[in-house]
């Protein structure tokens, strides 16, 4: 794999999250030019680089939308992530770093990044593409224009709105928000209520927290499919699941699927409770059920340690069971909520 | 299953991430299917954390291994042949619960020795566990193991329950009709027929699932994939390879059994079929029971739809290699052949006059599989060849193997002051698309086996329907010996003969 651009940043001028991403500075009325000027000095230099559009195979459009909350740092992890899920997904990937009114900048400003991962054989080359755009939130309405351009036709398009500060300033993608066939958000860096957010079709935005838990999901799940939903779900007297300090937002979707699940088996009206615990650590959690009889349900598991422990007794003799415990990788949650 | 009947905590993942609590049993634990597909499949499913939490891997075989020796070769097996490095982790938690039982296959006593050992995982995990049992041995012992799990009653645990027991068998499964329907009814007088999972691996892989998705999911294929548009279909499995070390197998079986009677003719059913209801295990195999049933008898005398030869010294990658009747454990006089083309003709409103060309063979100038359409040329066109127009057979190429993808030729102007035409190639490639680190046939199969699908296995019905086709032709050569058997240089693409079959109807085989 090879950059076509390694880690440059030519845009001095510019201060914050645009500065710090890589890429080469482009004119914005002719990002196309500059894409093909990136992949022929690729070429030129030897690094691998798609001999023409269709051996891009894009398949998927993507914005990534770094918001006022987000720094260099943190934008520049993010942008990792999309190059990491792009070299498994080829994407046409645009990433909006918005400046806020007060920075002065009246102008947009545009970069571009390539890359390609070269597989078993030359043929095996899968390439991606950013186009990054800076501008002052004044220019917004133009915005849904020049990312039109910069996206691929016809393929579906994926929002990920990362470190947005706000409901009303999120509502400046509206247009891409309500086109985009996925938002993707991470409830455990969005601002608080943003689930009640007035998003444009509720059904098609995804928690970055509820993917990175599908591993436990999974685990938990067919651990309790063992159990008949009756047994599982009559005479529960409550579910309460404790947790670290550094899983609040996860600990908090997963409370929220094993409620919806163990409604779905049956249970009615037993007390659910989140329960942050300074006792755990961070990455730790401790879903127990209790029922008016001696059966019990215990799941422990801390993602540092990545390993959990079942303890259960559902009539039928007790059983305890070690089992692995970790989050998906950041690109596989990506993924994740996007296709699942 | 839908997704509302699953269990409530496995209700909105996908229908693989939840395989009931499962010890798989494998027969013929230290063979070389195991350690080259079977091991690595179960290994990259758990990395892939597909397998069930409850996962307990037994192998079983003659040979007694201690539980840690098999585990260090389960462990170099995935060194040497995943498509994912050893992960330490994910490897540590199977080969926790991976063992060993060493016994006959028959042998009554080994097959309670296994019953036992499940028992006791079972007691373990707390739960009865579904158990799967992977046949991966000679077919000379299938008989004694399927008797012998029916004997133990490993074959008919939990029937009734959805963890009932399963059981995959290689193939080949069977030599002709006849002995075709004495396994089946072997295998059914221990197993009802939802418990038996027929594997051919072809079936496994990408592209050839991704035949089902291109022509039913797409809405321009399905108004021209008939006769009033579509001229002839080329079915191509060619390997480069030799007999390599499998003489003694090979000489038993020949071309027509080992390769197209299952995976040329899978791809031909696939092709042929008639859209299924549904993308039930059920509705996609009636479809392809039907088209098969279609296929008219083939002729055997004057002007035959076959050619078969055997390889004779010639080159391949550069290198000289000696013919087949001189490779080691090869009979001077065989009557073995290396290579089988076949001309089939489905008699159904779809396909009447569309022939079929299937070809198989060891030696061929490269390893590929794959499956072209051939569609007619337009109508009075207007762009004749006499006046210098260049203009391609429109064709659309499924690649199987390697490469996975496929292409559409099609005509195009060259740009310029004049109108000339030249054929471009559209392609589309999986590796490009997706990457090339996409999951081999055996694990999409075992996983699929573990949850009961069997969409991509093959039915009972449908393998005595494929015997059906080609047991005639098998007798024909038996009684012919080596009357008609040809010759072909190793590394080229096959004898005079197949070629006849096709410019007896002006058509030429494709060079993949």
């Amino acid at each position: 794999m090879s950059g076509a651009n390694p880690s440059v940043a030519t845009a001095a001028a510019m201060p914050g999250i645009f500065d710090a991403l890589p890429g080469i500075e482009t004119p914005v009325g002719s990002i196309s030019g500059g894409l093909a000027r990136m992949w022929e000095g690729a070429a030129s230099e030897g690094k691998p680089s798609p001999a023409g559009d269709s051996a891009k195979a894009i398949q998927v459009n993507f914005v990534l939308l770094l918001g006022f909350r987000t720094d260099a740092a943190d934008a520049v992890r993010q942008f990792e992530i999309a190059v990491g899920f792009s070299r498994r997904h080829p994407s046409r990937v645009v990433v909006l770093c918005p400046l806020p009114d007060e920075s002065g900048a009246t102008s947009m400003l545009a970069k571009v990044y390539g890359e390609c991962t070269v597989g078993k054989t030359p043929d095996d080359m899968r390439c991606c593409e950013f186009v990054m755009l800076s501008y002052p939130r004044g220019v917004r309405a133009h915005l849904e224009n020049q990312v039109s351009i910069c996206l691929s036709t016809d393929l579906p398009l994926y929002f990920w709105a990362h470190g947005f500060a706000d409901a009303a300033k999120l509502a400046d993608y509206h247009y891409l928000m309500s086109t985009a066939k996925r938002i993707i958000i991470d409830s455990a860096s969005a601002p608080p209520g943003v689930a009640g957010y007035p998003w444009p079709r509720p059904g098609s935005v995804r928690d970055l927290a509820f993917a990175r838990l599908l591993p436990m999901r999974q685990s938990i799940g067919q651990f309790l499919s063992r159990y008949t939903p009756a047994a599982l779900s009559g005479g529960l007297v409550s579910i309460k699941l404790a947790h670290g300090a550094g899983v609040a937002a996860e600990a908090r979707v997963l409370l929220d699927w094993v409620a919806r699940r163990m409604g779905d088996c049956g249970a009615k009206g037993e007390a659910v409770s989140l329960e942050p615990s300074a006792a755990l650590p961070p990455q730790a959690f401790d879903l127990t059920f209790s029922f008016d009889d001696k059966r019990h349900f215990r799941w422990s598991a801390d993602v540092a340690a990545a390993h959990a422990t079942f303890d259960a007794d559902f009539g039928g003799g007790r059983t305890t069971m070690q089992v692995a415990a970790s989050f998906l990788p950041p690109e596989g949650a990506l993924s994740e909520a996007m296709f699942f | 299953m839908a997704d509302s009947e699953r269990h409530p905590f496995l209700q909105g993942m996908s229908k693989h991430r939840g395989a009931p609590p499962t010890v798989v049993v494998i027969f013929g634990a230290s063979g070389d299917l195991t350690a080259r597909k079977l091991i690595p499949a179960i290994y990259n499913l758990g990395f892939d954390n597909l397998l069930p939490t409850d996962f307990h891997l037994v192998g079983y075989g003659r040979k007694p291994i201690p539980d840690e020796e098999f585990r260090k070769i389960a462990s170099s097996a995935i060194t040497q042949f995943s498509r994912r490095k050893l992960d330490a982790g994910v490897w540590d938690r199977v080969a926790a619960n991976t063992s060993y039982v060493s016994g006959g296959y028959d042998e009554k006593e080994g097959f309670d020795r296994l019953s036992a050992h499940i028992r006791a995982i079972e007691g373990t995990v707390g739960s009865e566990v579904q158990s799967l049992f992977y046949i991966s041995t000679p077919p000379s012992v299938f008989g004694p193991i399927i008797q012998n799990l029916g004997a133990s009653g490993l074959g008919g645990m939990y029937v009734g329950k959805p963890h009932h027991s399963k059981v995959i068998i290689e193939k080949p499964f069977g030599r002709d009709l006849d002995s075709a329907r004495a396994l089946n009814a072997e295998l059914r007088s221990v197993f009802e027929e939802y418990q038996i999972f027929r594997i051919d691996h072809y079936l496994g892989k990408e592209t050839v699932q991704d035949l089902l998705v291109q022509r039913f999911a797409n809405a321009i294929f399905e108004p021209i994939w008939n006769r009033n548009f579509i001229d002839s279909v080329q079915i191509t499995v060619a390997e480069d390879q030799g007999v390599g070390t499998r003489a003694g197998y090979y000489e038993e079986s020949g071309c027509l059994r080992d390769m197209i009677q299952n995976h040329t003719t899978q791809l031909l059913a696939l092709t042929a079929m008639e859209p299924p209801g549904s993308f039930e295990a059920e509705a996609l195999r009636d479809e392809k029971v039907k088209v098969l049933k279609a296929v008219e008898p083939l002729t055997l005398g004057e002007n035959p739809d076959f050619a078969r030869a055997q390889y004779a010294a010639g080159m391949t990658g550069g290198k000289p290699v000696p013919g087949y009747l001189q490779e080691a454990g090869i009979a001077p006089d065989s009557k073995t052949e290396t290579f089988a083309a076949l001309r089939l003709s489905i008699n159904n409103w779809r396909w009447q006059g569309v022939p079929f060309y299937l070809r198989s063979g060891k030696r061929m100038p490269r390893r590929v599989s794959e499956i072209a359409v051939q569609f007619k040329r337009p109508p009075g066109t207007i762009f004749p060849e006499k006046d210098g127009f260049n203009l391609a057979i429109n064709t659309l190429s499924f690649q199987i193997q390697p490469d996975e993808g496929l292409s559409l030729i099609l005509n195009a102007k060259v740009p310029g002051l004049e109108t000339r035409t030249q054929p471009v190639k559209m392609s589309f490639r999986y590796a490009t698309t997706f990457g090339s680190n996409t999951p081999e046939a055996y694990e999409r199969l075992v996983l699929d086996a573990m949850i009961g699908d069997g969409t991509l296995f093959i039915r009972g019905d449908e393998a005595e329907t494929s015997w059906k086709i080609y047991t005639p032709v098998l007798n024909f050569w038996q009684s012919q010996g080596r009357n008609g058997m040809e010759e072909y240089p190793a590394g080229s693409w096959g004898p005079a003969g197949a070629d006849r079959l096709l410019t007896s109807r002006g058509h030429v085989w494709r060079q993949p």
